[in-house]
């Protein structure tokens, strides 16, 4: 019985995020048709000829009826075509998939390490709930949350690249001893700006579980401390922060790209502004696409882990 | 007489602000007010009373921070400190922008929604809000900006094409509510027009929440459009902004800690007043906790 319930809330969560999905396909289509003017022309250029213009409307499918177009690019997209670069003719997932290992090594790194830092610290801090202590920790995790990823990645290469010399300005190597020189310091960063609000969230999810019956029962009943913290305490201040954090995700993916063009990462996001910059059509669609479905999933992929994490969570 | 009633007058209000700021998340909210408002006014007398212009070259470039020049030159030998306060219009104004169309906008669709009855509509505009919110709005305004272009005009064009959604939907949630509740039920017993129903009673109650919202959104906003000026797709060169000059200062980082620092140190001040507002509100709508 409670089995089927889950299964059916679980299928419904699924075709939502499905039907999401299909509407990201639909906007991210839909934008090159909502700039103004002619795109292929504004691509080519004033002194463009004709011909050119016509040609690379053809290639583009600008020359036919939208549903058409979309039609066309629905059905691309399900055999994993999603375009052919303007500058360079590759392959628009291919090239996604080529950037995509770097970017997905460093939020791994940093959400990992975010982890393993903010459980302690919003734990204790909820547990406690010392007011000196409270508001220290609020008044500085909001201060790093309103510092933008961009002024503090600058003021870590003041300090580490420029002052000290631990890590080089920019640049990478793909090399696997090598590259940690040229990604602790972005990854760092990164797990600076998840450390303030994961601990955050769990620190107000620690007070709120404080305050549940179940936690007076687990003293009374004398459950030994490292059980007690685990089952009684962090395992349900653990589900909200969760579905935060796979909410948090597609901000956070926007923020990578910011970081990679600092510190000049060749991963999708500099990717991204290289498309945006070259005027590169299928290449922004695409990577636009990939970030819409990939955030839709995510927080699909939240809402379950938050079930798993406390039954009580609604799917 | 009337001098000693003045002065309890005087004392009554004085006590009374006490006692506002004595209640929980008062301090934040006083403090994270004056800072801002502190901002915002110096952006807007500074670059007119200072003795620099905006673009005026009055030294040697990359001179460092001195008594006449508090924030130092730039690599054109303009006035750093009056170009950081000369950025307030374009980012904190712009962001403004950038905040109240789309909310304004956002909370018309979402109130329509609530109280609209034709289904398929609803289900419609339901399905574009979560497409359109399913983008990371730094992602999608960067990829818009290759269709519309760059520029600070564009970027208003992209949050608002962009934001309306998530005050729609918040703004819908709220109206469901609200439209439930028995005041406006009596509204309809009484007769009153839909339109004053909606104008009157159900606006103001869901535009509360949705305001709350706005100002931690601004924060947001405030980021993204400086970001986006950081990567070079908002504010063109010769303009002062903050996330412009932080790129510039990025070039020259090795040289002048000066052209990266005073201005990410003016847009942190913006963006931590806000915070401050939005936690004080925060903790005063929880109460003492």
């Amino acid at each position: 019985m409670n089995r089927n319930i889950f299964l059916r809330k679980f299928l419904g969560r699924l075709i939502r995020a499905i039907s999401i999905s299909f509407w990201v396909m639909v906007i991210s289509f839909s934008l090159i048709r909502l700039s103004p003017g002619d795109p292929a022309a504004a691509r080519l250029g004033a002194g463009a000829e004709l011909e050119a213009i016509a040609a690379l409307k053809e290639q583009l499918g600008l020359n036919k009826s939208f549903v058409s177009q979309f039609i066309d690019y629905f059905s691309g997209v399900f055999q994993g075509d999603l375009g052919v670069s303007l500058v360079n003719g590759v392959s628009v997932l291919e090239t996604i998939l080529r950037v995509l290992p770097l970017t997905l090594t460093y939020i791994v790194l940093s959400v990992f390490f975010a982890f393993i830092i903010s459980i302690p610290i919003g734990t204790i801090i909820g547990w406690s709930n010392k007011a000196s202590a409270v508001y220290t920790f609020r008044g500085i995790t909001s201060m790093i949350i309103a510092t933008p990823n961009f002024f503090i990645a600058m003021i870590g290469i003041l300090l580490f690249s420029v002052k000290l010399n631990w890590a080089p300005v920019f640049g990478y190597v793909s090399e696997f001893p090598q590259n940690l020189k040229y990604l602790w310091l972005p990854v760092s960063i990164n797990t600076l700006i998840l450390v303030a609000i994961i601990s955050r969230v769990l620190q107000t999810s620690v007070v709120d579980t404080k305050a549940e019956e179940f936690v007076e029962t687990g003293i009374i009943r004398g459950v030994g401390r490292p059980r007690f913290f685990w089952f009684y305490i962090l395992k349900p201040s653990l589900a909200p922060t969760v579905v935060l954090l796979s909410y948090m995700m597609g901000t956070m993916l926007g923020a990578t790209v910011i970081l990679e063009t600092i510190f000049s990462l060749p991963g999708i996001g500099r990717e991204l502004v290289g498309a945006v910059l070259a005027t590169d059509y299928p290449m922004v669609q695409g990577i636009l696409l990939f970030f819409g479905v990939i955030t839709v999933f995510l927080s699909f992929i939240g809402d379950l882990l938050a079930y798993a994490l406390d039954r009580r969570v609604k799917l | 007489m009337s001098s000693n009633k003045a002065f309890s007058a005087d004392a009554s209000r004085s006590e009374r602000i006490k006692e506002w700021i004595s209640r929980p998340g008062g301090f934040g909210i006083i403090a994270g007010c004056i800072m801002f408002v502190a901002i915002t006014v110096f952006g807007f007398i500074y670059p007119l009373v200072g003795p620099y212009g905006t673009d005026e070259f009055v030294g040697e470039s990359l001179e460092g921070p001195s008594l006449a020049h508090p924030m130092g030159l730039d690599q054109l030998g303009r006035d750093v400190m009056t170009r950081v306060f000369a950025a307030v219009p374009s980012d904190i104004g712009i962001a403004f922008l950038g905040v109240t169309i789309p909310l304004i906008i956002g909370t018309i669709v979402g109130i329509l929604l609530g109280i609209s009855k034709n289904k398929y509509m609803v289900s419609f505009v339901s399905s574009l809000i979560d497409g359109i919110n399913a983008f990371p709005l730094l992602i999608i305004a960067i990829a818009m900006v290759t269709f519309l272009g760059p520029g600070l005009i564009n970027v208003v064009i992209i949050l608002t094409l962009m934001s309306w959604a998530r005050y729609a939907r918040i703004a819908r949630t709220r109206a469901v509510v609200v439209l439930q509740q028995n005041y406006i039920e009596a509204t309809q017993l009484m007769g009153y027009s839909k339109r004053r129903v909606i104008a009157k009673h159900v606006a103001p109650n869901v535009s509360s929440e949705s305001l709350a919202y706005a100002l931690s959104d601004f924060i947001l906003v405030i980021i993204i459009v400086s970001g986006l000026s950081f990567l070079g797709f908002a504010a063109r060169p010769p303009m002062a902004e903050w996330g412009a000059m932080i790129a510039d200062g990025r070039t020259f980082i090795g040289q002048a800690w000066w052209l990266t620092i005073f201005p990410g140190l003016a847009l942190c001040w913006s963006a931590i007043s806000l915070s401050f507002i939005v936690e004080g509100l925060s903790r005063r709508d929880r109460g003492n906790s």
